[in-house]
């Protein structure tokens, strides 16, 4: 059996973060990402992970787990994060997506990736949050979000756990 | 098939001049569009996806004879005249053909792979029966510092007009994109040149 196997558990819960919490986490001083060949986005690092979101990811995983790192991404219409904008991580963390996000925008996905094929999507729902336990061979990448909606904006805290 | 380039001093003194990296744009490339459009009639495309782009594509190595043969004197044709122009050792070329629909792209990135001796990258955008908004290829002015780019700057857009040939320097700085398409349907043939 491979680590990738080992280390493989995902969920979603839904409703992990009430509205008004998501609107304050939302507001952040953000910093625009222009190396296009990896990403465009705007990013607020270091910011504080709600507590329920890391024991939910406790109990998921059965670890005791604390924050190695967070930070808030927000993608408007145009935006997007490739994959290999995602370094390869061999300390097995728990990653965690919470989107804070107003609105849900259709195909605005979270794509994880094992030797880059996709194993799970993580869709665009407010209020939810999604738990992934990361092999040595994941990454993950933020999928454009279309100009044809031009209001659109998600947002989401990542986190690495472990 | 007949293909007209033009003057190649003109095309030369283009191709040095262009900025952010050495490309050229030819109009009215081919003697009749709608012949080569009508090639396409009988090419299946499948749906690619992936973190960089959605599109839809045929197959690597055309499956119709026809395609061959628009490659096949595609690259006779131009492979020798863009060697005199851009000074660089050409001989063969690929094709596939792409259709972008509504909401499709190409996220920015170089074509740029150590070992696959891609010299020169084109698109050549055929006739569209609902010409497409959007779809244009930008491309980028990069800082590259130790084979990395390092900064990022909009330098150029060209729009994908019918019977027009881009084609520009494949390297580590050659960064463009396919804009999203924001309605109608943009056809076209591209690929690679190679020594």
């Amino acid at each position: 059996m491979s680590l990738d196997l080992l280390f493989g558990a995902t969920s979603i819960v839904p409703d992990a973060i009430d509205g008004l919490a998501a609107a304050a986490l939302r507001h952040q001083r953000f910093t625009r990402y222009g190396l296009l060949d990896r990403g465009s986005y705007e990013i607020a690092e270091g910011v504080a992970v709600p507590p329920a979101s890391i024991a939910h990811a406790a109990a998921a995983t059965g670890r005791t787990l604390r924050v190695i790192a967070s930070r808030v991404l927000r993608l408007s219409a145009g935006d997007y994060v490739l994959a290999h904008h995602d370094p390869l991580r061999d300390d097995n963390p728990v990653e965690l997506v919470l989107d804070l996000s107003a609105v849900a925008v259709p195909d605005a996905d979270v794509w994880y990736r094992r030797r880059g094929q996709p194993f799970f999507r993580v869709p665009s729902a407010p209020g939810s949050l999604a738990i992934v336990e990361r092999g040595p061979t994941v990454t993950s990448n933020h999928a454009y979000v279309s100009r044809q909606r031009p209001d659109a904006v998600v947002v989401r805290l990542i986190a690495l756990l472990g | 098939m007949h293909w007209h380039l033009g003057d190649e001093a003109a095309l030369a003194r283009a191709w040095r001049a262009a900025t952010p990296f050495p490309h050229v744009v030819i109009d009215d490339l081919a003697a009749d569009p709608e012949a080569l459009l009508a090639v396409l009639e009988e090419e299946h495309v499948d749906r690619y996806e992936g973190d960089l782009f959605v599109f839809e594509a045929s197959a690597p190595e055309p499956r119709s004879e026809e395609l061959r043969a628009v490659r096949a004197s595609f690259a006779s044709a131009l492979a020798p005249v863009l060697a005199r122009v851009t000074g660089r050792s050409l001989g063969r070329a690929d094709m596939r053909a792409y259709a972008y629909r509504v909401g499709h792209y190409l996220l920015p990135h170089t074509d740029h792979r150590e070992g696959l001796g891609r010299v020169l990258a084109y698109a050549y955008y055929l006739p569209s029966p609902t010409p497409p908004n959007g779809g244009e290829l930008e491309l980028f002015r990069c800082t590259v510092d130790g084979g990395a780019i390092t900064a990022v700057e909009p330098a150029c857009v060209i729009e994908p007009r019918a019977n027009r040939l881009v084609v520009f320097e494949v390297g580590d700085a050659s960064l463009h994109q396919v804009r999203e398409v924001l309605a109608g349907l943009r056809i076209s043939l591209a690929g690679w040149f190679y020594p």
